[in-house]
């Protein structure tokens, strides 16, 4: 009867010790992350600054064996661009000699606009070094360099990349147009001026894609269609290419209607990137 | 003993710099390869039963390396990884044992599962301390993930296996 009980006893006890070390580790490990979360910039800092000579190196091995594999893979249908290409650009020359005559006219109105929009802003170059896969970018440049939280982003042809979501001291992480938390409020380009703008909003939906939401169901959106960034909400400065629509999807049930999406940023082949340093943000 | 440890903590970080910024080229349909995860799975499932104790420490050198280079907080990684380690030793250890000790037709299913656990735990914690999280979607991308992940697995469950 006795040894019964000291058996019991004895599995009691070990059942007892084993939630024991398991509390213990628990509590261990949250009070380890609390404190890793206390230094989380400097020691994500650290580790970047000592990572980004590899991941440069990645990064760029990366662009180049993925373009030499796509000129593999894409030979078949090399044929069908270049007459696709054509047709277009065909149609470019035919559109390019009649701005033209507009073009002249308006020379010094756009002059003055385009020295209004663009050369009041500072740029800062930056490489790319690193994507998550929550489309969140990570480049070499930091507070140390002059960037701060929210600040746009874009490249050399003014296509919009996102915005500065966290800044470290010598790295700064970027928000995609395509993350799932992304929202810019952009206008779609209008051929003729005279036409009514047509405004909405492009939400990222992750994957690196986003679509079109919140165009009225009277506007017409069509194929093609360029979307650059408007003056509504200012955290990003007018004008930047974003995306062209490639598919509408009108249904009369919703007050609105939404639109498939070619977003102009290429990760693939940003190797620079540039934050403006000096926009006045009201978000 | 502490080379082997030195040697898995350098493989974790040159994976996570890998998946991050080599194979983000090589993205389908948006997803890329988690190698990190991948090779914390595979050091699991080829881990002697003995040495249950050192799923821990291999879950916080994974689950550090995929948290400092993503854009959160850290931690978020660390608590699904002790947890798909400890359930993927219990699922083992409840399996019929054969005189192969690490099977494939065991290994697919489990790292099926354990790969949507994860997933799905991830976004839950992320979710809990970040409301504007979205919850995870069952789609596309995710299933295009899992077949992209299971392709480098199976990779890693041979290679491991030579090794065995």
């Amino acid at each position: 009867m006795g040894s019964v009980k000291a058996v019991k006893d004895f599995s009691i006890n070990r059942k007892k010790n084993g939630l024991l070390k398991f509390l213990i580790g628990a509590v261990a490990l949250l009070f380890f992350l609390f404190i890793l979360n206390i230094f989380v910039s400097p020691v994500r800092n650290y580790f970047y600054a000592v990572s980004v000579p590899i991941q440069k190196t990645f990064w760029s091995a990366g662009a180049s064996s993925s373009s030499f594999l796509g000129s593999f893979l894409q030979a078949g249908s090399l044929a069908k661009e270049n007459e696709n290409l054509k047709n277009e650009n065909q149609k470019l020359l035919a559109e390019v000699s009649s701005l033209q005559s507009l073009e002249q006219g308006n020379q010094a109105q756009n002059d003055a606009f385009a020295a209004c929009q663009n050369s009041g802003f500072k740029l800062v170059m930056a490489g790319v070094i690193g994507l998550d896969d929550n489309d969140v970018l990570s480049i070499d440049k930091g507070s140390a360099d002059g960037i701060s939280d929210g600040m746009p982003v874009i490249n050399q042809q003014n296509v919009l990349f996102g915005k500065v979501l966290k800044v470290y001291r010598d790295f700064s992480q970027i928000m995609l147009v395509s993350n799932k938390n992304s929202v810019v409020n952009v206008k779609v380009q209008q051929s003729d001026t005279a036409l009514p703008e047509i405004d909405g909003v492009v939400k990222g939906k992750g994957g690196l894609s986003a679509y079109l939401d919140l165009i009225p169901i009277n506007d017409t959106i069509n194929p093609d269609d360029i979307l650059v960034t408007s003056a509504i909400e200012k955290s990003f400065p007018k004008d930047l290419l974003v995306a062209k629509v490639i598919q509408k999807e009108k249904n009369d049930q919703k007050p609105f209607q939404s639109a498939q999406l070619d977003l102009f940023f290429d990760v693939k082949t940003a190797n620079n990137l540039f934050v403006i340093t000096n926009y006045k943000q009201t978000n | 003993m502490w080379k082997k440890v030195l040697v898995i903590i350098l493989l974790f970080y040159f994976l996570a710099l890998l998946q991050n910024s080599f194979f983000t080229h090589f993205n389908l349909l948006g997803s890329v390869p988690n190698l990190v995860f991948i090779l914390f799975f595979l050091l699991v499932f080829f881990e002697k039963k003995k040495k249950k104790y050192l799923i821990i420490p291999l879950a916080i050198v994974a689950g550090l390396f995929l948290d400092i280079f993503s854009y959160t907080y850290i931690g978020p990684s660390i608590v699904p990884l002790i947890i798909i380690g400890i359930l993927l030793k219990k699922i083992q250890s409840l399996l019929k044992n054969r005189e192969d000790n690490y099977p494939f037709v065991y290994f697919l299913p489990l790292f099926l599962i354990c790969f949507a656990v994860y997933e799905a735990l991830l976004m839950i914690s992320l979710h809990f301390f970040d409301l504007s999280h979205t919850l995870i979607n069952f789609d596309l991308r995710f299933a295009a993930g899992i077949v992209y992940n299971l392709f480098f697995a199976i990779i890693g469950f041979w290679i491991f296996k030579k090794h065995a």
